[in-house]
């Protein structure tokens, strides 16, 4: 039960643009420098941020990225969503026939759970953890 | 990040022994393959899993099978999905010695994805395999 690289990557250098580039464009380079993170996977990821309306890319020598918006308008769901699809603790198969054992468990338990789950990464935005980021470096 | 069907098909079990089994009433596994739909084979390497947990409890001979090692209403859903899936963590670096090359006091997410761990293993602690099992005989 993982998430996968692009959405813990992802995150990860989306933090890092928000906490050094303020309003300005970053460089995937540096942040691929200071988080660590191979350069062409963050282009990759980037790449589908930006298709996902997360942020904004500028070719050429100086170019890089931005956030499209304010970091505070922008949700950790947000970003998952784009990066990995909505959120949930089973493979949801509409198809698949359920007796009454397994309805008992998806109502109590997997609904439950992503209800949850989904509801904390609506309520954590990239503001949030820029700031406590800044804290801790 | 999902759950296996090895942590559903424990759930189940636990559910199954809870309805129908209790101390002097073992059941046999191939009785709860058959209710469950699963083979006899995959069902005894996750109950085997549930034994040494300490959540189920085996015997052999005459009147040998399997049930509950405690009340229903003592198990709770995370207690089986430990057993079965392991820690439900969504990263592994929560859990294990990370590779990723920065210091966690310094990774701009480790705190989110802790956070979500939390709510996960918190909602799925509250939840006792009687509360499915009573919840399934209403549905």
């Amino acid at each position: 039960m993982k998430l996968s690289t692009k959405g813990r990557y992802g995150l990860r250098g989306l933090v890092d643009i928000a906490a050094y580039g303020e309003d300005e464009i970053v460089s995937l380079a540096q942040t691929a420098r200071r988080q660590k993170l191979s350069l062409n996977y963050l282009e990759q990821v980037f790449g589908m941020l930006r298709r996902g309306g997360i942020v904004i890319g500028v070719k050429g020598v100086n170019g890089g990225f931005k956030l499209a918006c304010d970091m505070d308008e922008i949700t950790v769901r947000d970003v998952l969503e784009v990066l990995e699809g909505e959120f949930s603790i089973v493979d949801r198969n509409e198809e698949d026939r359920q007796d009454s054992v397994q309805a008992a468990l998806e109502t109590l338990l997997w609904d439950e759970i992503d209800r949850k789950v989904n509801s904390f990464l609506e309520e954590r935005t990239l503001g949030s953890l820029v700031r406590e980021y800044r804290r801790n470096i | 990040m999902k759950i296996s069907t090895k942590g559903k098909y424990a759930l189940e079990i636990a559910v199954d022994l809870a309805v129908h089994s209790d101390q002097e009433h073992r059941e046999s596994l191939k009785n709860i393959a058959r209710r469950r739909g699963l083979s006899e084979k995959y069902l005894e390497r996750i109950v085997k899993m549930l034994c040494s947990a300490g959540i189920v409890s085996g015997a052999r001979g005459v009147r040998g099978g399997y049930c509950l090692s405690r009340d229903a209403e003592n198990i709770t859903v995370l207690e089986v999905l430990r057993a079965s899936e392991g820690e439900l963590a969504p990263v592994e670096c929560l859990i294990r010695e990370p590779d990723c090359g920065i210091v966690c006091g310094e990774c701009p997410t480790r705190g989110v994805w802790f956070e979500m761990w939390e709510i996960i293993k918190d909602t799925a602690g509250k939840i006792t395999v009687s509360d499915i099992a009573k919840k399934s005989a209403d549905m």
